[in-house]
């Protein structure tokens, strides 16, 4: 549905040259959600306005629906307002002087796709029943609350039934709790009229549960393009592993197939193929997969410990043990009876273990 | 956010101090209030009372009716007030049509040489009005101007193809001159606004064209209007083009039939007429600002909804720039190339003449080195004063008055701050009589007619609105608790005031203290209406000489003052850039 092909971007700023976008490649296919996850300025806003046609790439080739929109080398630029999009911005971009109605009717009546005037009030009160914004259509744009103008917003986008929607961080503005609600409704709206939506976020937890799949960026490259199971469980190198979730960090060495010598004492850990012995190494392991218990169990892996610090958050308690000057953070759950000073034993699962060049 | 925090107590922390401190600042507040009060009103209060009094300033009269009588039974009048509204009406138009496409081009797009078109449209806000329509008239008069001859000697004309002597031109000159202005003014909401608000316009399937009219100009429309009441409650007042185009043709309008009544050139001065006339003047103006107030609020509203996340775009002109910078082009030179180059032109020659290889032979500076022989020390140093008195009493006034307007609980700040606005809407013709006829009448008391004080005061008086309308958003912007933070690290309140409210309403403060001594060094309106032989500053001898018809004199004298507001801006400018501080256009 969205294919983007060697797409290359660089912008000229006051440190020099800096490429935003360094040879993307990257297909979302009919009905699917795909989201782009990555720190500020790692290329995902720009990648979503290259699409979009509000930003002019340097190279490579975008197709839309199969049209081909963008490709400088053969000279194609399809404008932002012939690309038969929806898009959501960060700030909702809805239009002060207007009404609900008149923002959600702007498509219809004064765009590409204009649709019959007897039609279009049908549209937008649809549209504005899908965001459940039915019986607010003649509240002024400016005395909506934020909540409120990201769904006419949304509303704006889905209005003219266009295959693609583009949305750029657009929960950022919303405060948490009203946040997680979007979330899940946003997911159901896209599903339920069957949109490809390109989402643009820095928020992990955002883009593991709205995704089907994550296209996590950096520094103008996709690092890893993968289900959100999959990006939480088996990133593909060591910046995955560090921006999607908590992750414990420990340097080693690699002393023989499935084996590396760490601070930690020698540990089992699923090396991959390739890696020959001596090679340096990372090793990484997710909080909730170190386990603490109180008495010294039996079992080969086990190793002791000391709670260093125990930080309460209701349904869990993230603890912070120290083990041979290392210090390893756990997720445990809230009931835990563990507290600070107190020795533990702790249990580093084999196959729980990732290992990173 | 502002509201919220002029609500809370401000010194609720401090027990011992806010049992008395507040009422020390009432104490203060009450004292500021009476002296703006005796400043603003008593001028308007004296336009009043001589459109109540016939006979000479000073002469023990009955009030009567009479002169309201004469004005409003005179068909002449309805044709003047015809004259002024069309007028206004004409200059606001043209000037909209140049300033809101360069609003747009300039704001939005990326045209090249962005700074020096800035620079460009600061100097045409110092290129005084009246020496730009002298330019003009130089060009377009049909007995002496440059366009017409040359138009007639080419294609042998027997009539010259252009008349300036109309309305339509005084209305040409003013609209053009009230462009700098009104971009400035418009710039603001042009930048303010979110980029994203067109985007979405164009990912909804919306070209660009109608994005500007269905989006830009629709969004924008409150600044616009606001802008344009204000040019509208300007253009009612203005004095200079039509002194200058319209009172040789005996084309009036009500300023200039103002300053006739009070400064004719035969028969005795007519306070009563001029107040009668101001009167309708003053309902005018009260009624605009009114309406601007409102305008403006309106407008506030606007920009609330604009989001986070906002990062200026341009966008691209592509085959379109070459169009847009011939119109910057074209505008530049009517406001600024063309009437600097015939006035250059004019001030090098024995007298003016077509461009031609005589007149190149008989190019002189002779002007320039005799000038001081015609002008004299006097108004140089009157105009020095202007330049140094007006800004410091202006800013001094303006700062007390935003603390207290922005800072303060003291219940009556609402009123202050309408108070100081006041002046934006009595046209300062209307208060130069006001002080002219105080300082005849009540010569006693105010014993200041014919000084330059008296013109000091007209200035302050004028510019206070402006002055506090700066000094207000320079104070909003340094957050309450930025001066709470130093309160809570220890510091005491003198030195909080020294060590971070000044530092940062210094800049702001200084960037106007220089523009309202610029304003004050080009203002002639005033000044005019108060000349007496011994308070002559540069600009009104410009004018004496221009009455007297000295062209080559007026020309040098004039190519003086621009060149000398552009050394000071510029200088200023470039120091304040070096600070890192405020480079931006203001």
């Amino acid at each position: 549905m969205i294919s983007i092909r060697k797409l290359r971007k660089s912008f000229i700023a006051q440190q020099g040259v800096v490429n935003a976008l360094r040879d993307i490649d990257l297909e979302v296919s009919e009905g699917d959600f795909c989201v782009l996850l990555g720190p500020s300025g790692c290329g995902k806003t720009t990648t979503l306005r290259c699409v979009a046609g509000l930003e002019r790439p340097d190279g490579g080739e975008i197709e839309i629906s199969g049209r081909l929109v963008n490709s400088p080398a053969s000279r194609i630029f399809i404008a932002a307002e012939k690309r038969e999009i929806g898009m959501v911005f960060q700030s909702y971009a809805i239009w002060p002087h207007m009404n609900v109605f008149q923002n959600v009717a702007f498509p219809l009546t004064q765009g590409q796709k204009r649709v019959a005037k007897s039609l279009v009030a049908d549209r937008v009160r649809a549209a504005l029943k899908r965001v459940q914004l039915d019986g607010l259509e003649d509240r002024p744009a400016t005395d909506l609350s934020g909540g409120q103008q990201q769904r006419v917003a949304m509303a704006r986008a889905i209005v003219t039934d266009s295959k693609v929607l583009l949305m750029d961080e657009p929960l950022s503005n919303l405060d948490a709790r009203l946040r997680e609600q979007m979330r899940v409704e946003l997911r159901k709206i896209t599903k339920s009229i069957g949109v490809t939506t390109l989402y643009v976020t820095h928020d992990q937890a955002e883009a593991l549960s709205l995704g089907d799949k994550v296209c996590v960026m950096n520094f103008g490259e996709i690092l890893q393009i993968a289900t959100p199971h999959d990006v939480y469980a088996k990133p593909a190198n060591l910046f995955v592993a560090q921006f999607v979730g908590e992750m414990n960090f420990v340097k080693g060495k690699v002393a023989g197939p499935g084996k590396v010598e760490s601070p930690l004492g020698m540990i089992a850990a699923p090396v991959p193929n390739g890696m020959n012995t001596g090679a340096q190494v990372t090793l990484a392991i997710r909080p909730e997969h170190v386990e603490v218990s109180p008495a010294p169990n039996h079992g080969a892996a086990t190793t002791t410990g000391k709670v260093a610090s125990r930080n309460y958050l209701g349904d869990a308690a993230l603890l912070e043990v120290e083990v041979n000057g290392v210090t390893l953070l756990a997720k445990l759950a809230g009931d835990t009876v563990l507290t600070v000073g107190q020795n533990a034993a702790v249990e580093l699962p084999a196959h729980r273990w990732h290992v990173f060049p | 956010m502002k509201v919220e925090s002029r609500t809370e107590p401000a010194v609720g922390a401090w027990e011992g101090l806010s049992r008395f401190l507040p009422q020390g600042v009432t104490l203060f507040a009450t004292g500021l209030s009476g002296l703006l009060m005796l400043l603003i009103g008593v001028p308007v209060l004296m336009v009043i009372l001589m459109s109540l009094r016939t006979g000479f300033p000073g002469e023990n009269v009955p009030f009567t009716l009479e002169n309201f009588a004469t004005v409003y039974l005179t068909p002449r009048t309805y044709e003047i007030l015809l004259n002024t509204v069309f007028f206004a009406i004409s200059s606001v138009s043209i000037t909209l049509l140049i300033a809101v496409p360069l609003v747009w081009i300039l704001m939005r797009t990326d045209i090249p040489f962005k700074k020096t078109i800035y620079v460009l449209l600061t100097i045409g806000i110092l290129v005084p009005v009246f020496l730009r329509t002298i330019a003009w008239i130089l060009l377009l008069s049909p007995r002496i101007g440059l366009v017409n001859k040359w138009l007639q000697e080419v294609f042998a004309l027997s009539d010259p193809p252009f008349n300036l002597y109309s309305l339509t031109g005084m209305a040409f000159v003013q609209g053009v001159s009230f462009v700098p202005g009104a971009f400035f003014m418009l710039a603001a909401a042009y930048r303010s606004m979110d980029p994203s608000l067109e985007e979405a316009a164009y990912t909804s399937g919306v070209g660009k064209l109608k994005t500007f009219l269905k989006i830009n100009i629709p969004i924008t429309w409150p600044a616009i209007a606001g802008v344009m009441v204000y040019l509208f409650m300007t253009a009612i007042a203005v004095f200079e083009v039509p002194a200058i185009i319209g009172m040789p043709a005996r084309i009036h309008v009500l300023s200039s039939l103002i300053f006739t009544s009070t400064t004719p050139s035969t028969g005795l001065p007519d306070y009563g007429m001029a107040g009668a006339y101001g009167a309708i003047m003053l309902i005018l103006g009260l009624t605009l600002a009114v309406l601007y107030v409102r305008l403006v609020k309106q407008g506030k509203k606007y920009t609330v909804i604009t989001g986070r996340g906002y990062r200026p775009r341009e966008i691209a002109l592509g085959r379109w720039k070459w169009a847009a910078l011939a119109f910057v082009f074209f505008y530049l030179s009517i406001e600024v190339f063309i009437p600097f180059s015939v006035l250059l032109w004019a001030s090098l020659l024995p007298y003016l003449q077509l461009p031609s290889a005589e007149a190149l032979s008989s190019l002189t500076l002779k002007h320039y080195i005799e000038m001081p022989n015609h002008v004299g020390a006097r108004p140089f140093i009157n105009t020095l004063i202007l330049m140094f008195a007006v800004p410091t009493i202006t800013m001094i006034l303006s700062v007390l008055v935003s603390w207290i307007v922005i800072r303060t609980q003291v219940s009556f700040r609402g009123f202050l701050d309408t108070l100081v606005f006041i002046p934006h809407a009595v046209p300062g013709i209307l208060m130069a009589v006001g002080l002219a006829y105080l300082g005849l009448a009540y010569r006693d008391y105010f014993p200041l007619y014919g000084t330059v004080s008296i013109i000091v005061l007209a200035h302050t008086i004028n510019w206070i609105a402006y002055g506090t309308r700066t000094t207000n958003s320079v104070m909003i912007q340094v957050h309450r608790e930025l001066e709470e933070a130093g309160r809570v690290s220890g510091a005491s309140a003198s030195r909080v005031l020294g060590k971070i409210i000044l530092p940062l309403v210094a800049a702001g403060v200084l960037n106007s203290w220089i523009w309202i001594g610029m304003l004050s060094y080009r203002e002639v309106t005033m000044s005019l209406t108060l000349l007496t032989r011994s308070n002559v500053v540069i600009s009104t001898v410009v004018w004496q000489f221009w009455g007297s018809g000295w062209v080559p004199q007026v020309s040098a004298l004039g190519v003086m003052l621009i060149l000398f507001a552009t050394i000071v801006v510029g200088t200023v400018r470039f120091a304040l850039s070096r600070i890192g501080e405020i480079g931006s256009a203001s």
